[in-house]
């Protein structure tokens, strides 16, 4: 066999060898990709969720505050199905009946938060139907804080909402989040949470920011520093400035 | 009222069948002894003797196995909580109506503050070991005596006049005073009830009976006073001449139209919060000097019932170890003086109470003419 056969030989030896590899591998590599592209997409959904909660109790807020009803009827049920419209409304996807094609494990987490924050407005109940009193705390901050805190409980998955100066201590973000949080707010205004897989690609850290909008002003926009109706002092903020952003912590099993 | 401790109960009901079971086996053992004779009879009185011994035996067995029976601290300390009602109806700034925080609900105030004391000073006393955590009863102020009675409550804590007259049911124990400059005073709306009462001071000035001067003051004047409290104790009792409104609640006094009401009694420092922080279209009513016009002194006590002596020791002597430090008055200087936002003072150090315990939702009622004045 003269030295050229040989060569050609070899190179068909390795381009067989180098094929097997890819064949082998590439099948993990594309199951690594998608668990990455779910888990993220999961992250987004639930703080899509979470924040569509806020809005609706935002957008019901002057009848939570009103002194002069008693039973308001803004009930767990009510709460759920605004919500279920809106999260329809922003996302195509029905709560009531998830799609085949949404990741299973947004497929289990969606439901867990939806009656988490189910059950914080059960909870709320007798102080939103109080009758005579006007203002009642019950605001888009602290629904978040405590169903964000209910379902982080019931998961391995971890939601809060955080902010660079928050009135909750408990708020109060991480080092990665404070890094973050200062990055997004010399950045313009975007909807478009930020993603990275941190410890050795292990866990998921998302946040998606929030923005202060006309009705947040009341308590935390100007005059700076004179207290709010809730005794905090006023942060000075204006329509648009980043408010805080929700953070979704998921780790991952790789092993699975 | 009557009131029954829990172990007087069981001991009667253990007494009660013995009795009933003993009644029903004596004619049975009757007829037998009279076939064995006057023998048998001798040797039953015997046995019947060291039965009635047993007896004793057996109640100090019970005694023993149950010992927390006769000892409210000390079935405190082994249930790890102490369960305190407090009226719904809101009465700033002694408990302000419960709001939402970043911890769940929670409600706040001065008596909020006091019954953390309680709290704490029971955890010293049952060993440290664990804390000895409040339940709150939120109920309305009628079913506070209700609860309390069915055995429902350690005890509550709702600015309650303790020297009043009438104002303590049968069965109740009130405590040494923890706010003591409290008074029933009035609020009212239109200046002309505020001259009319004036003319009649100035009119009797030198006259040392104001009971005099306040009884023609507010005489013909509809007033308005929270069902049960001291307020209303004292207007039947003193104000004759007076359309005389039964409500519900403050809160309910303050939205009445119909009939207009002229004037509202509660207790002074209630109302002297809520006409600079609730309801500043009310006003004191106040003497020709300016001073609040006060028809009553009263001091609040924190109330359990009349068979907890250990109770009602430790509570007087933890209020008495309060006023002597200084705690006691920093509390009330802390919630009648200072300029606070009751939401945040409830996030940081409000209590969580038991919402399944609650009243439907809180309904602040509505007004009555009083009848049969």
């Amino acid at each position: 066999m003269s030295k050229k056969d040989l060569l050609m030989k070899s190179r068909g030896l390795l381009f067989i060898a180098l094929s097997l590899v890819f064949f082998l591998v590439w099948p993990s590599i594309g199951w690594a990709q998608a668990l990455r592209e779910e888990t993220e997409k999961t992250a987004q959904h639930l703080a899509i969720l979470l924040n569509v909660g806020r809005l609706i109790i935002e957008r019901n807020q002057a009848l939570i505050d009103d002194p002069r009803k008693g039973d308001k009827g803004f009930t767990p049920e009510v709460f759920e199905q605004a919500v279920v419209d809106e999260f329809i409304r922003q996302t195509r996807i029905d709560l009531k009946d998830l799609p085949s094609h949404l990741p299973s494990l947004a497929k289990e987490l969606l439901p867990v938060l939806l009656q988490s924050s189910k059950e914080v407005v059960a909870d709320a109940q007798f102080v939103i139907n109080q009758r005579g009193i006007g203002y009642k705390n019950f605001i888009p901050a602290t629904f978040g804080s405590q169903a964000g805190r209910k379902f982080s409980n019931r998961s391995h998955v971890k939601i809060k909402q955080t902010t660079l100066n928050p009135r909750n201590l408990k708020n109060t973000p991480d080092a990665y989040e404070e890094n973050v949080l200062r990055r997004l707010a010399t950045q313009p205004a975007s909807n478009i949470p930020i993603t990275e897989w941190i410890d050795n690609e292990t866990t998921l850290r998302a946040l998606t920011p929030i923005y202060y909008s006309q009705d947040c002003l009341a308590c935390h926009g100007s005059p700076r520093g004179i207290l709010d109706i809730s005794g905090y002092p006023r942060e000075g903020a204006q329509e648009g400035d980043l408010a805080g952003a929700i953070s979704v912590q998921i780790p991952v099993n790789r092993s699975r | 009222m009557a009131f029954y401790d829990r172990s007087s109960i069981l001991t009667s009901m253990i007494i009660g069948r013995s009795i009933i079971s003993v009644r029903s086996i004596i004619p049975r053992l009757l007829r037998r002894l009279k076939k064995i004779g006057s023998q048998g009879t001798v040797l039953f009185l015997v046995a019947l003797g060291l039965f009635l011994q047993g007896c004793g035996l057996v109640f100090d067995a019970v005694e023993l196995v149950h010992p927390l029976m006769r000892d409210e601290l000390s079935a405190i300390c082994a249930r790890g909580q102490f369960r305190v009602g407090i009226s719904v109806e809101p009465f700033r700034p002694f408990v302000f109506p419960a709001v939402y925080t970043d911890e769940g609900v929670r409600v706040t105030g001065l008596d909020v503050e006091l019954i953390r004391e309680v709290g704490d000073a029971l955890t010293t006393y049952c060993g440290g070991q664990k804390p000895i955590v409040p339940t709150l009863h939120l109920t309305r102020f009628r079913d506070l005596f209700i609860e309390m009675n069915e055995g429902h409550l350690d005890l509550f804590v709702s600015s309650i006049g303790g020297n009043v007259p009438g104002a303590r049911p049968v069965g109740l124990w009130y405590s040494i005073p923890y706010f003591h400059n409290g008074g029933i005073g009035a609020m009212i709306q239109k200046p002309e009830v505020a001259e009319k009462v004036r003319a009649e001071f100035q009119r009797q000035a030198g006259n040392p009976d104001t009971l005099a001067a306040i009884q023609a003051g507010i005489s013909g004047l509809t007033v308005a006073a929270q069902k049960g409290r001291t307020s209303h104790l004292y207007a039947e009792a003193n104000l004759k001449n007076i359309r005389l409104l039964i409500c519900d609640s403050l809160p309910a006094a303050v939205e009445t139209r119909n009939p207009g009401i002229d004037v509202i009694f509660s207790k002074h420092a209630i109302l002297d919060y809520v006409t600079k922080h609730v309801w500043p279209d009310w006003h004191l009513l106040t003497r020709n000097d300016g001073t609040p016009l006060i028809l009553t002194q009263e001091y609040f006590s924190i109330v359990t019932v009349d068979e907890h002596r250990r109770l009602q020791w430790f509570l007087n002597n933890l209020l008495y170890r309060l006023e002597e430090s200084g705690r006691l008055e920093h509390m009330r200087r802390r919630w009648l003086e200072e300029d606070y936002a009751p939401t945040r003072r409830a996030t940081i150090e409000g209590l969580p109470f038991e919402v399944s315990k609650v009243p439907e939702h809180y309904d602040q009622g509505q007004c009555r003419l009083a009848t049969g004045r």
